[in-house]
């Protein structure tokens, strides 16, 4: 069953359309692959999937339509957005920036203990922010400012997450280490996760599907090995022939 | 020396005043990148509805609560109707969207009210407090306990309750804050709501010091506009530590510096704008606003 079905999405900014037209589905628990050259619509696809930017088409979770509803109504429905550059709280605390992560989870007794639990469980994910709790957010490491934006979204507890470039700017050891945990937690929450990323072959290690993006259009669509074995794919995006 | 320690209390008690306008002022600015022109204005004609509703029987504490509460909400609307329209506009437009509250607001007091002064009712008893010499007035006292209180309100509201983390957030970044699901705009709201509030303490503790007129918060503002640049715009600490300075100054300097007197006084915060404006612009408390070439 799919958890994510967006139909005849356009979005821009402004006069400048970006996406035309972009059909796709998501299973429950899948994670998806969107890769593509820069400029080809990826982040705008997420922007449009969180209500960040204008749209026109139709985007189901569950039963609900999501297009056209403003960011917070959006995250209310569970929908966890890290965007683009992390968009950490600077100079609020690490323990603050999770916890602004379930800023909409209900505050009842029995709730708060919840999201003391699930900070217990990423602490679990990034050990490294439970030495840091108390420290400015703005002073971490760019990896460990992309620990903590994944962190505040899952504190979210939330039922599609949305990855723009986890690895930007990030070493490659550091990155490897991320994509690792992104799976786990895949695995083990079972979120749906849509994942945009330069780093085509990271990204289709942890997908199950993934979907080419050129100039605001889906041009290639299909399952993780699919995609990679595409020769056109391989030489643009993973810097190898098949 | 018990002269100069008079002069300080003193100074303190004028400080906490400022202190709170500049409050006002700093938490505008925190969460919209607006300077309010308008902040004195709004705490002036809070204070009119203070002295309407004592002037109507109210008892002064009631009508207190009653003021902050409309204010409050007044506050909350005009950035609704007013400010929310220009969201995102240059700033130079913003600035003389404020400008223009400060007219109409002004010109509305005068229009409802008239420009003659009004006596405003002072909450706190007559006389002084004396130990070692030293007389504190009651009124001083109060102001200080006042702006004591309204601090350590605005503490625990930020610090401690989920509303505050999310002004916070808000005031830091607001696509991230929209991303976690705040609802920005009423965010924006709240803290316009806020300051009208805090804004219109320090109108109702000024009022009974000077007399009540459309014009009253004019000199109080450009005191408060020193503090919060002393302060940094972007620190609520820095708004108070300011202020009181600030206070602190003007009434020393009006005391020891012979040819400043009392008339010259008023010159003293503008000197301090200048001085931090050239020295520290982002102020002692505040961050200096840093981009990469």
């Amino acid at each position: 069953m799919s958890a994510l079905v967006v139909t005849d999405l356009h979005a821009g900014y402004g006069d400048a359309r970006v996406l035309h037209g972009v059909s796709l589905s998501v299973g429950e628990g899948e994670v998806c692959a969107i890769l593509g050259p820069n400029g080809a619509g990826k982040t705008t696809l997420l922007r449009a999937l969180s209500g960040m930017v204008r749209t026109r088409g139709t985007v189901r979770l569950g039963d609900a339509d999501l297009a056209g509803r403003s960011p917070d109504t959006i995250a209310r429905q569970g929908v966890a957005h890290v965007p683009e550059g992390r968009g950490t709280f600077m100079p609020l605390t690490v323990e603050e920036n999770l916890r602004l992560g379930a800023y909409v989870r209900p505050a009842s007794r029995r709730a708060r203990a919840e999201v003391d639990a699930d900070l217990e469980r990423i602490h679990g994910y990034f050990p490294v922010l439970k030495t840091r709790l108390r420290q400015a957010a703005g002073s971490l490491s760019g990896g460990e400012q992309q620990m903590l934006a994944i962190g505040r979204a899952l504190m979210l507890r939330p039922r599609l997450l949305l990855l723009d470039e986890p690895s930007l700017g990030l070493a490659p050891l550091v990155t490897r280490e991320l994509f690792r945990i992104v799976r786990t937690i895949n695995e083990q929450e079972r979120t749906t996760v849509v994942v945009v990323e330069q780093n085509a072959h990271l990204a289709l290690g942890i997908a199950q599907q993934a979907h080419v993006l050129e100039t605001g259009r889906i041009v290639l669509s299909g399952t993780a090995e699919q995609i990679r074995a595409d020769e056109q794919v391989a030489q643009s995006y993973l810097g190898y022939r098949v | 020396m018990t002269g100069f320690l008079q002069q300080l209390v003193q100074g303190l008690g004028a400080g906490a005043i400022y202190a709170s306008l500049a409050l006002a002022l700093v938490l505008i600015y925190q969460f919209t990148g607006i300077v309010n022109f308008a902040q004195g204005e709004l705490a002036m004609f809070s204070t009119y509805l203070a002295w309407q509703f004592t002037a109507a029987g109210m008892p002064f504490w009631l009508a207190l609560a009653l003021t902050l509460a409309v204010s409050f909400a007044g506050g909350m609307l005009i950035e609704r109707l007013v400010i929310r329209p220009v969201e995102g506009a240059p700033e130079l437009t913003v600035v003389i969207v404020t400008v223009g509250l400060f007219i109409f607001v002004n010109a509305a007091a005068g229009w409802i009210w008239t420009f003659l002064i009004k006596d405003f009712p002072n909450p706190f008893p007559g006389g002084a407090l004396e130990a070692g010499g030293l007389r504190v007035s009651y009124s001083t006292l109060g102001v200080l306990v006042v702006v004591g209180l309204v601090m350590g309100l605005l503490y625990l509201l930020f610090q401690h309750t989920r509303i505050g983390l999310g002004m916070r957030a808000v005031a830091t970044n607001p696509d991230s804050a929209r991303l976690v699901g705040i609802r920005v705009g009423w965010t924006l709201a709240l803290g316009w709501g806020l300051a009208a509030t805090v804004g219109a303490v320090s109108g109702v503790l000024v009022a009974p010091l000077l007399f009540l007129e459309p014009n009253m918060m004019g000199g109080v503002l450009i005191y408060a506009f020193a503090a919060a640049t002393l302060g940094g715009f972007d620190s609520p600490v820095g708004a108070v530590v300011g202020g009181l300075i600030v206070g602190v100054a003007e009434t020393l300097a009006g005391a020891y510096v012979g040819f400043i007197g009392s008339d010259l006084k008023v010159g003293v915060p503008l000197v301090i704008i200048l001085g931090v404006l050239l020295l520290r612009p982002q102020g002692l408390f505040g961050r200096a606003a840093v981009e990469r070439a």
